[in-house]
């Protein structure tokens, strides 16, 4: 336990370095492994492990033990069943294997925009769930409201049983203990992308993007205080940290990117940085061709790279933003051990001179079966012993301050969805401060179960 | 005469330039006025060869195809071509069965892929997602295809398209067809891994494969 302290300190510092702007006195290993891998690593069938997640723990504690890495090797799931089987989800969907899924779908149609655009949260929940989620059953307004209420219920047992497991881990092999699932860290997407997802899908938003560019934009605008507010930490520190997957970009034309998908996004990133909120952003398929708009971002933003030449990267953005990814995990499962960690190092080499720099793989495996466990071990041991800096502490690159961005006025969204502690105030004067907190806290929770649904 | 050149060049334009009204309005003009279905659809197909050629020079991307492929499909709902429209067993190129794998509920990839693959004149056997490794094997036997095509997203499929290449050995049909995966995470040696023929992470370039394969078989 001692051990795991100081382990954990050491922890603690290299990653308070990354993002303190110096070089810290090794490169952090992040290396976390889905529910799905874990689940296959203990021999648990998937089916009967995704509904009860307390069954990972035996397996969690194994591959921590077995595997190096500086954060939980247990990355948490958002996708449990529980809560989309009630809710009989479109959205999300068990496939044969037992893995969960996203297939394409649309619970937003062309003719909802002007709505949307006007009301957007309302719509949301009274056209968009509904459509996404059948058991919102207009006919049977109280099995619905009985299912609503379970749903909410499964949602938080099993967040609340992988956190605890988590906890343990981390306690209990002194890991950095923030992640994605911890309450300085925040999780949302992009206004184009909470467009492109669910709302409109992939093919929908394809042939708006030529019908109605206009639309598109004004969706976007409108949905920025959504998603925006859906990203914000509950408690927000000097690290916090906010995720976001991006999706679309590789698929748009430049001039599509720059007018629809661009100006929410920076404008996002932007006032998160001036709360002092640094983000970090999966780039998902191939951004080769994105990197100078990549560069605007706020200084610190971590880039997940899945693909892309990682010279040119480390030379035009390495001095401002952290990088991560580019690893294909690919090669851990096709090429051989001493393969594998040769180009290892190679990207340390690329990535890691002059810090700002966190090692991971290109993606997270889906199941085991694709990687070699073996090769995983080596990589992951090489990195922390041969990405080791003889400048500690020195500046690493461009400095983050959050006074250098300003925020554009958080626009409020009204809706008869979402009451704000001002309603409160005028709707029930009688009561005290407190009671009134403790509505708008549980309106906040609702308000980020029902986007949770459309993420 | 002039006018109808003038007409067909403006179809073929519309669609490269992925105006979805505009084609359906000049395609229903060019009906009613006595066009001759499969003559308007070389002129979509034509467009859509555009749109391929774009995307291949960088000028257009994924979203691009899918917009072209939604507009091919709203033409062929038309209910001239609808009535009219059968093709010619003559003019069909190959066969191919396609699917995304077992476990893997993606279609996008897939959909463009049987999209380009339509307008280049191969009959397309869609077995949806989620495919089980007997399922391809049964059509396989059904249809008697050139070309099987095999998708997936995941990184996970690597082991369902093993399955499926694996079943097809064991039925004794593997040598009967040609095998293609499609996919962004498929490599060369994933495609040796699993036992294909061949392999693309890009719809048209897949097209381009399966051209070669059925002069190969």
């Amino acid at each position: 336990m001692e051990d795991a302290k100081v382990l954990q300190q050491e922890r603690i510092s290299i990653y308070h370095d990354i993002y303190d702007d110096r070089v810290p006195k090794r490169v952090p290993v992040n290396i976390n492994l889905p529910f799905e891998v874990i689940a296959q690593f203990g021999g648990l069938d998937l089916r009967q492990a995704h509904w009860n997640p307390a069954m990972l723990e035996e397996a969690v504690d194994r591959i921590c033990e077995l595997v190096y890495s500086d954060v939980c090797v247990f990355m948490g799931s958002f996708r449990y069943p529980s809560f989309y089987h009630i809710l009989k989800s479109q959205s999300f969907k068990m496939a044969s294997n037992g893995y969960i899924q996203h297939p394409e779908v649309s619970g937003m149609y062309p003719e909802d925009y002007d709505y949307l655009i006007k009301n957007p949260y309302d719509c949301l929940v009274e056209r968009v769930i509904p459509r996404l989620y059948k058991a919102f059953n207009p006919d049977d307004p109280i099995g619905f409201a009985l299912n609503f209420a379970k749903s909410l219920l499964a949602y938080k047992e099993d967040f609340t049983l992988s956190a605890e497991i988590r906890k343990k881990m981390i306690d209990k092999y002194g890991y950095y203990p923030e992640g994605l699932f911890s309450e300085n860290c925040g999780f949302t997407e992009t206004p184009f992308d909470f467009l492109a997802d669910q709302l409109r899908g992939f093919k929908g938003i394809s042939r708006d993007i030529r019908k109605m560019p206009g639309k598109v934009a004004a969706a976007c605008e409108a949905l920025y205080p959504l998603v925006f507010k859906k990203g914000l930490p509950k408690k927000i520190s000097k690290y916090s940290q906010v995720f976001l997957p991006l999706h679309m970009p590789p698929f748009l034309r430049e001039e599509d990117f720059a007018k629809l998908y661009w100006p929410t996004f920076k404008r996002m990133l932007d006032e998160y940085a001036s709360m002092g909120i640094r983000c970090t952003i999966f780039c998902e398929h191939d951004w080769m061709r994105h990197l100078d708009y990549l560069y605007e971002l706020p200084t610190d933003t971590t880039l997940w790279f899945e693909y892309g030449n990682p010279k040119l990267i480390k030379e035009k953005l390495g001095k401002k933003h952290i990088i991560t990814g580019l690893y294909p995990i690919m090669n851990l499962k096709t090429k051989t051990k001493k393969e594998c960690v040769e180009e290892a190092k190679r990207y340390v080499d690329i990535l890691a001179p002059g810090g700002k720099y966190i090692f991971n793989f290109d993606k997270s495996p889906l199941l085991l079966s694709d990687i070699k466990l073996e090769n995983l071990c080596a990589v992951a041991e090489t990195v922390r012993d041969y990405a080791v800096y003889t400048n500690p502490g020195e500046v690493a690159g461009m400095v983050f301050k959050k006074e250098d961005y300003k925020a554009s006025a958080l626009k409020n969204f009204e809706s008869r969805y979402y009451i704000s502690r001002e309603e409160y105030e005028k709707l029930y004067p009688e009561l005290s401060d407190f009671a009134r907190g403790k509505l708008e806290r549980l309106d906040d929770e609702m308000f980020d179960y029902l986007m949770f649904l459309l993420l | 005469m002039k006018n109808i050149i003038t007409l067909n060049d403006l179809i073929i334009k519309a669609v490269e330039e992925l105006d979805e009204e505009r084609v359906i309005k000049l395609a229903s003009k060019a009906l009613k006025s006595g066009m001759d279905p499969l003559f308007l659809l070389d002129l979509i197909k034509e467009g859509v060869k555009r749109v391929g050629k774009l995307y291949e020079e960088q000028k257009y991307f994924i979203a691009d195809l899918i917009m072209a492929g939604l507009i091919f499909k709203e033409v062929l709902e038309l209910e001239e071509i609808k009535a009219q429209f059968q093709r010619k067993s003559d003019e069909i190129e190959g066969k191919i069965v396609v699917g995304t794998v077992k476990g893997d509920l993606h279609d996008i990839g897939k959909d463009i892929f049987k999209g380009l693959m339509e307008v280049n004149g191969f009959e397309v056997i869609d077995l949806g997602v989620d495919v089980p490794e007997d399922a391809f094997v049964k059509s396989v036997i059904k249809y008697k295809p050139d070309i099987v095509g095999l998708s997936g997203v995941l990184t996970t499929t690597v082991e369902s398209m093993k399955d499926v290449v694996e079943a097809l050995v064991q039925a004794g049909v593997r040598n009967s067809v040609k095998i293609i995966l499609g996919g962004n995470h498929i490599t060369r040696e994933a495609c040796e891994y699993i036992g294909a023929d061949s392999f693309t992470n890009d719809a048209s370039e897949g097209v381009k494969i399966c051209k070669q394969l059925l002069k190969s078989k």
